[in-house]
């Protein structure tokens, strides 16, 4: 039972495979399973959640040190877990392309995110950084080639960019495991050679986790990508990339002067900026896209403090973040294009405006919701830590993205539905009992995570210990 | 007068206890009124309304749930034991223990003052809201989801909880604004969002100033606001605070979002904003700087009294000025809450008891003028000042009770509001006579602006061009009746009425003998018999 473990990403993988093979080979029996197809994706993912939980508990090394079974992990990989079965049950199937592509690239994404989070190594982060990326990029393609294209070039070059930084640190530490750094590093000077590299990597990260200003003018956001996709960039590859950012600065943490400034400065631009853009943008879905950027400068601003509360505290943001943003843009179906549409979906789909309200509301950093929590502690590092400029920039960017989301719950619950004809052929989500309990379950999660925050708390705090951090 | 006012000011080792007080207890008194109102909203929301045929229904559980919860907060008030200095109907639940964030719950006597003062607002807000034809269900959820959040910052003994309530409430409100207000709603609701949220930012940047000056390890208020700041954190601090305040009270000049949300924003909506959830402005001055930072609050001291000097001076040339009535009424909404604050800056034990005061009264008298001008704007079926005219022979009733709202503005005798500013004056006078000169000379003008305006609209020549008139509905008669025996019951017995020949209470203890307990503690630093 060494490698049990593991058995959670072999599932996602089993999973996946099994789906596209089987649409692809049997297309009898795939048309007869695609009615029930989404419960049985979301079933494996939950069972894989379940085994996480079981199996996670057991700290522990594997592979010469490659993969690594630690507090962090358990914590990540289980968000992540939660947030693609909740997309995955939540989503309006209609509104996406291929069904059986769609349910498995999630799963892909978010063994990517399992893959980054249990990385002993260097090479680790980046793959499984990438392999979340290329779900989301594929996710994307279905609808939106050109986007696709422009982004896996960027993409492509943002991911060059972060192996030949990560290259430059092995080249100076001599090693690549990520714990060893941390001793070596001890005895290496931070010198600006060191922070070109570094913060070139880790500027490759922001570009991935879709941080303001890097995204590229919200593309993913922007109609006609379907609502999973958005989910998926916003969600799972944000999250993979700020789960490499946590588990690389951790790694870094002896020499942090040579990217804290960076960091710092990344972390005021993203939650100013992408407060203001999500204030600017009308689209609900690329809302929540800035949104969940804006969230993902408050990460980077707790990471910034390089100490073990600083990061604890990002870490338990970031699985709030993650599920808003994943889950978030699948519950409003096609819908979410344009905000005129969005009118009168409080009384025409109260479980789902209910559960799209309370991710954007979680996103913004509203009390008592999840996002509030997170925020408020990485507040408190950062007072702690005596960072208070970042701290004021943060309020700045929550203030902003308050006032956003509450522009689209106005329109969600204030205005009367439009008729058919004036949606611009966006059909509302089909009623299912399945969605409509998946939004509800949304809705529980959401608030429930503030609620249960202290044992969350302790486990993000003992994952940054997890890292080596104290 | 003066003695007998102070007397009930000055710190006494061991004031006398209000006979049968403390007989009742309960663990989690504190609690039910906080989450009660949220647990009922959550229900309405999942109620099936088909086309509105529950709209009554909703109303009525609305009404009777704030009922029970002033009936709950009269039980907490009417057995709050004053001759204890400390914290009562104490609840503490370990929260967030790795950052020091407690579930503190527990009041002292100003809060209790508060307390009492959000229930009464809870009930007038909902007798107020029986015009609302629209969306009844999500109206009084998002009305409800108010109360627990104001109730939740009064009772907070925890700054992250005192934050997060604080926080929380702009949400409901800027909904309620922007789906129920009139026709600059949307431009209302968002300046009370975007000047409430400076609010929130000054407010929590404050609070993780004491939070990391206090050693970074607890949220307790016990802990981090007993703890020494340097004297330049503490005007930090200070200065933190008092825009987060004057955002709320609000006080020049953070005041831009009242006139348009006290425009725009139906009855109901202005009576809780106006009644109870600006009161925490003042709330927050007097708990966190005045009581817990002596260094900053004198050094800022003057500041705040220019603030304050300037929001009353302003509210009355304004209302003066103002061609809409609503727009007069949420000027003059404005006074109460400068006297509140002015009195909190004189740091005198007097002017403190005054300011403490007159949250309670302040409240009553805002949401009354607000509400009062937007009922007689509603019934004359235009704002314009320059049409409505001579309207008293036609609502009488309506121009009674707003005449009722002007004196308690004023602060007339037999009104509450008359004690509260007579302390908080009469303690001014020692530290700030400038500040209360000018004070006196803005309430002055208040008077002015409100003999205009009154005279032009209820007592002038009838106009026969305006729109036909009606007097009040008896749910409006009620919620205005009722801001009006509040002040005209505390001001004819702010001690409660006593048995006769006996001191033992009536049923009311009184809300000087209520807000007088923890009230040693807070002016200590300023009488030099502190710790």
């Amino acid at each position: 039972m060494k490698y049990a473990t593991f058995v959670p990403e072999a599932i996602l993988v089993a999973g996946a495979v099994t789906i596209l093979l089987n649409a692809r080979l049997q297309p009898g029996l795939h048309r007869r399973l695609r009615p029930r197809l989404p419960w049985y994706a979301a079933a494996i993912v939950l069972i894989a959640l379940g085994v996480e939980l079981w199996a996670g508990a057991n700290v522990g090394t594997y592979y010469d040190g490659g993969l690594v079974q630690d507090r962090f992990a358990l914590f990540a990989k289980s968000a992540a877990l939660l947030a693609t079965a909740i997309a995955i049950a939540a989503t309006d199937w209609p509104a996406e392309d291929s069904l059986s592509f769609s349910l498995a690239m999630p799963m892909l994404a978010a063994f990517g995110v399992m893959v980054t989070a249990s990385a002993g190594d260097f090479i680790g982060v980046w793959a499984g950084v990438e392999v979340t990326a290329a779900a989301g990029l594929a996710m994307l393609a279905v609808r939106r080639p050109d986007l696709a294209m422009r982004l896996l070039l960027a993409g492509g070059a943002a991911g060059a960019v972060l192996l030949l930084g990560l290259a430059y640190v092995y080249a100076t530490s001599g090693t690549a495991d990520l714990l060893g750094m941390r001793s070596v590093l001890t005895d290496v000077a931070p010198t600006l050679p060191l922070a070109i590299p570094v913060s070139l990597a880790l500027g490759s990260l922001a570009f991935r986790a879709s941080l303001s200003p890097l995204q590229v003018s919200g593309g993913p956001f922007t109609p006609p990508a379907s609502p999973l996709s958005t989910g998926l960039v916003t969600g799972l590859s944000a999250a993979a990339a700020l789960v490499a950012a946590v588990k690389i600065t951790a790694a870094l943490g002896p020499v942090a002067a040579v990217f804290g400034p960076f960091l710092e400065v990344v972390a005021v631009v993203t939650m100013i900026g992408g407060g203001a853009a999500a204030l600017a943008v009308r689209a609900p879905r690329a809302r929540i896209g800035f949104l969940a950027a804006s969230q993902g400068g408050w990460v980077l601003a707790g990471l910034s403090t390089h100490y073990h509360a600083g990061t604890g505290a990002a870490v338990f943001l970031l699985g709030a973040l993650v599920i808003a943003a994943t889950a978030g843009p699948a519950v409003m179906g096609a819908l979410g294009a344009a905000e005129p549409t969005l009118a009168g979906f409080g009384a025409l789909r109260p479980h789902r405006a209910v559960a799209l309200s309370l991710c954007m509301l979680s996103l913004a950093g509203v009390p008592p919701l999840a996002g509030f929590f997170g925020e408020f502690t990485v507040a408190s590092a950062l007072a702690g830590a005596g960072r208070f400029e970042l701290l004021a920039a943060g309020l700045l960017g929550s203030v902003l993205c308050v006032i956003a989301a509450l522009g689209t719950i106005r329109v969600v619950y204030l205005f009367n539905p439009l008729e058919e004809s004036r949606r611009a052929g966006l059909v509302l989500p089909v009623w299912s009992r399945f969605s409509a309990g998946a939004a509800v379950v949304l809705a529980i999660v959401i608030p429930a995570y503030s609620l249960f925050a202290n044992p969350i708390l302790s486990l993000a705090f003992q994952s940054a210990e997890g890292l080596g951090l104290k | 007068m003066l003695a007998a006012l102070h007397s009930l000011a000055t710190a006494t080792p061991s004031p006398a206890p209000i006979p049968g007080a403390g007989l009742f207890t309960a663990s989690y008194l504190l609690s039910i009124c906080i989450w009660t109102p949220a647990l009922v909203a959550v229900l309405i929301t999942l109620m099936p309304n088909p086309r509105g045929r529950y709209d009554s229904v909703i109303r009525n559980i609305a009404f009777f749930t704030n009922l029970m919860l002033m009936f709950v907060m009269f039980i907490a008030y009417n057995q709050f034991e004053s001759f204890l200095p400390n914290v009562q109907y104490e609840e503490k639940i370990s929260w967030l223990p790795q950052i020091g964030a407690v579930y503190h719950l527990g009041i002292d006597g100003p809060s209790t003052v508060l307390l009492i003062l959000s229930g009464l607002v809870g009930i007038i807000a909902v007798l107020a809201s029986t015009g609302i034809r629209e969306r009844v269900r999500s109206y009084f959820a998002l009305l409800l989801l108010t109360q627990t959040c104001v109730t939740g910052a009064i009772a907070a003994h925890d700054l992250f909880v005192l934050t997060l309530f604080w926080s929380a409430a702009t949400v409901p409100l800027a909904l309620l604004v922007v789906g129920w207000g009139g026709a600059r709603r949307e431009a209302a609701a968002w300046r009370l969002a975007g000047y409430w949220g400076i609010g929130v930012v000054a407010l929590i940047l404050a609070v993780m100033a004491i939070y990391a000056g206090s050693g970074g390890s607890s949220f307790d208020m016990d802990v981090a606001l007993k703890s020494a700041l340097a004297p330049r954190a503490q005007v930090i601090v200070g200065i933190a605070i008092l825009i987060a305040a004057a955002t709320r009270l609000p006080l020049f000049p953070f005041h831009g979002w009242a006139r348009d949300v006290y425009a725009e924003a139906p009855p109901g909506v202005v009576v809780l904003i106006a009644g109870s959830a600006t009161r925490l402005g003042a709330y927050l001055l007097l708990r966190v700087l005045v009581a817990a930072e002596p260094d900053g609050a004198r050094l800022l001291s003057p500041l705040i009294a220019g603030v304050a000097v300037v929001t009353v001076a302003y509210a009355a040339i304004a209302a003066m000025r103002a061609a809409d009535l609503r727009h007069a009424g949420a000027y003059l909404a404005l006074v109460p809450g400068g006297i509140t604050a002015f009195g909190l800056s004189a740091l005198t034990p007097l002017s403190i008891a005054g300011a403490i005061l007159a949250l309670f009264t302040g409240g009553l008298a805002s949401a009354f003028i607000a509400s009062a001008f937007a009922t007689v704007s509603d019934r004359a079926q235009t704002r314009s000042v320059a049409v409505l005219s001579g309207l008293a022979p036609r609502m009488p009733k309506l121009a009674w009770l707003t005449v009722l709202a002007a004196l308690g503005v004023l602060g007339v005798p037999l009104m509450a509001t008359f004690t509260s500013n007579e302390m908080t004056f009469f303690g001014a006078f020692k530290t700030q006579p400038v500040g209360a000169f000018a004070v006196a000379v803005g309430l002055a003008l208040t008077a002015i602006a409100l003999a205009v305006v009154l005279q032009r609209v209820l007592f002038g020549p009838p106009n026969p061009d305006a729109p036909a008139v009606s007097d009040t509905s008896l749910g409006e008669t009620w919620y205005l009746a009722l801001l009006a025996g509040g002040l005209l019951w505390v001001g004819v017995v702010p001690g409660g009425p006593k048995i006769p020949g006996t001191d033992f209470p009536l049923f009311d203890p009184g809300m000087l003998n209520v807000m007088v307990a923890d009230i040693p503690e807070i002016v200590s630093p300023y009488t030099g018999t502190g710790p």
